[in-house]
């Protein structure tokens, strides 16, 4: 079995170069140019960036909405937006616009922000390293996450799902690249059934031990 | 004096270490030059101090050096900075050619190293002139901006915006702050050493003899504010904050800072909280020199609850340091707190002395919340806002400029 090798991941931050959105037109008009790793960064990569986890919404555009233009209709149907289970991302940014337009459509007065409150648009520069650490046997799973960093957790289980096999995470892929008669079946089952949308790294990393452990199975 | 990376272990932890050891690998050799204004005192400073040392445990060949200029540069060059930062402010054509050759001269003294040199920081707006002078240079050129210069003084940022037009990469605290140029911007907010003077672990004695020296009553609650005496701080709102509070509860306050002397601006303020402040025992008002860390420290170990009431605030590192003694913050809704301080989770953002008062109720009477919250803001700050983190920054920035990408991905 080839062992899985453990990465670790941060964050470079930098503007994206489209001025600020001071209200929902603005907002709209920015979305619909944006660059992809724009976008990703504001459902995404907002788990991972110094900003604290928001209980309510899960995607910068949500929060804003709630938090500066006031407006909790469009802040929900923002924060329901789950960018993993979309295929690509220009479909997200495409559902992203539908909610939006929708929103615009039955308004009388456009929301705006107070000055100061816009909303900036950033992207970043992932920087992977690698943690040293080699898992051998699906066995090990869940004490090694157990032990991983936020940014492990991130860049095995979320970022995975941007790079190939698109849309799986890589203890998934590991596990079915090294299958061999269904005994890797029961975690990759454990993994396919944890519903991430509302946890924060530290929840996500003390959910995937959990559900690793002691599961039956593996090479 | 900065302490060795490996003393920093036990704080963040092996991985990193292992991360910052991994990105100097990378960057062994690599000469950079930070260039600043001046050797002591402020922020700037304060981080090229620890900087410079780590990036040269690193492998990095960092050097820092700092532009020298008479008093009339320095006045210039503080209402170039007090332009960035929104001031109206007077600067003539004679005092730009002042801020040019003062510069020059620099040059003529620094062009060897400039010259050589693969990546060189220019902090805030006194040395920048040095890019236009450096015509032979080899490197890439980054300029760092400590100040928020989100709202200039239009007159100021029109003859400084073609001279930062043309480094390779610029460098703001937060988005916020930025304006926009043509070249990569990074986000890299500030940080605090927790080895420092300001921030490490204090003996029971040593909190204690603070805690003594100032006449506090350990049995009750205490609230701290530590800033320095600036209305922007509303240091005046914080004692009609406590007022509210005091007809309930019997709690304490300290308002401590620095910097009232020579200012005249802060002398009407520290007037102002005087008079506030009246006969009233339970407020103690201390005007602390500028090298008061240990009794800073002790004073936000102290505290049940920290207060930083700012109406406007740049990143806020004093919120920074009382989340890393593990204590709830009820902050200004502005700026930089507004990164830090999250309602029910790590404090409260608050307008007004009334939802102050409020806040600080709330957790009086919800005391296990306090320990909660202090703990979950000590792990934010160990997480995002200590220099290991910020020297990972400039690392990963070095690299990304110097490779000229713009991949969304690098490996180390």
């Amino acid at each position: 079995m080839t062992p899985f090798e453990v990465k670790d991941c941060a964050l470079l931050t930098r503007m994206s170069g489209l001025l600020p959105a001071i209200n929902l037109r603005e907002l709209r008009e920015r979305i619909a140019a944006c660059g992809e790793n724009v976008l990703f960064h504001h459902y995404c990569e907002t788990t991972l960036r110094a900003s604290f986890d928001n209980p309510d919404y899960r995607n910068d555009f949500a929060v804003w909405s709630k938090l500066y233009l006031g407006d909790r209709v469009l802040a929900e149907r923002l924060g329901i937006i789950d960018p993993y289970a979309v295929s690509s991302l220009g479909d997200l940014r495409a559902a992203t616009l539908e909610v939006i337009d929708e929103r615009l459509s039955e308004l009388t007065m456009i929301p705006w922000a107070r000055a100061g409150d816009e909303f900036f648009f950033m992207e970043a520069t992932t920087v992977m390293f690698s943690a040293g650490i080699r898992i051998r046997h699906p066995s090990r799973l869940s004490d090694a996450i157990r032990k991983m960093t936020n940014g492990s957790i991130y860049f095995h289980f979320l970022e995975a799902r941007r790079r190939p096999p698109i849309g799986a995470d890589d203890f998934t892929a590991w596990l079915l690249e090294n299958e061999d008669g269904g005994r890797n079946r029961p975690y990759i089952e454990a993994l396919a059934s944890i519903d991430f949308h509302f946890h924060s790294l530290a929840e996500l990393r003390k959910e995937l031990a959990t559900r690793l452990s002691g599961l039956e199975g593996g090479r | 004096m900065t302490a060795p990376l490996a003393a920093y272990e036990g704080i963040v932890g092996a991985t990193v270490l292992r991360q910052l050891h991994q990105l100097g690998e990378k960057l062994s050799g690599v000469r950079v030059v930070h260039v600043n204004s001046t050797r002591e005192g402020g922020g700037v400073a304060e981080i090229l101090e620890w900087m410079t040392p780590l990036m040269g445990e690193l492998g990095v060949k960092a050097t820092w050096e700092v532009i020298h200029g008479d008093p009339a540069f320095f006045e210039i060059t503080k209402a170039i900075h007090n332009g960035l930062q929104g001031h109206n402010v007077g600067i003539s054509s004679k005092d730009w050619k002042i801020y040019e050759d003062v510069n020059g001269t620099n040059f003529d003294r620094l062009r060897p190293i400039l010259e050589e040199a693969d990546i060189v920081f220019i902090h805030d707006p006194q040395p920048a002139h040095l890019l236009r002078l450096c015509e032979r240079r080899k490197g890439k050129w980054i300029w760092r901006a400590h100040i928020d210069i989100s709202r200039p003084f239009r007159p100021v940022w029109k003859s400084l915006k073609p001279l930062l037009e043309g480094y390779d990469a610029s460098i703001f605290s937060m988005a916020e702050f930025a304006q926009p140029l043509p070249h990569p911007q990074f986000l890299v907010p500030p940080s605090i050493d927790p080895l420092s003077d300001k921030n490490r672990d204090l003996s029971p004695a040593e909190i204690d003899a603070v805690r003594t020296e100032y006449g506090l009553d350990p049995s009750r609650p205490l609230l701290v504010q530590i800033s320095r005496f600036d209305r922007f701080k509303d240091p005046v709102g914080v004692v009609t904050a406590y007022r509210m509070v005091r007809k309930v509860a019997p709690v304490q306050l300290v308002l401590a800072g620095g910097g009232a002397t020579d200012d005249p601006e802060g002398k009407a303020v520290l007037e102002d909280v005087m008079e506030a402040a009246g006969n009233d025992p339970d407020i103690h008002v201390l005007l602390l020199p500028p090298d008061a860390h240990k009794t800073i420290n002790a004073l936000q170990r102290l505290a049940t609850i920290i207060l930083q009431k700012s109406t406007r605030e740049g990143f806020g590192l004093t919120v920074t340091e009382g989340m890393w003694k593990g204590k709830p913050v009820i902050g200004g809704d502005v700026g930089g707190i507004r990164l830090q301080v999250v309602n029910h989770h790590t404090g409260f953002l608050v307008n007004t002395p009334e939802g102050a008062a409020h806040r600080i109720r709330y957790l009086l009477h919800y005391r296990q919340d306090i320990e909660r919250m202090g703990e979950t803001g000590r792990e934010f700050v160990r997480e995002h806002f200590l220099l290991t983190r910020h020297l990972r920054e400039y690392l990963t920035l070095m690299l990304v400029t110097l490779r000229d990408t713009k991949a969304n991905m690098i490996e180390v």
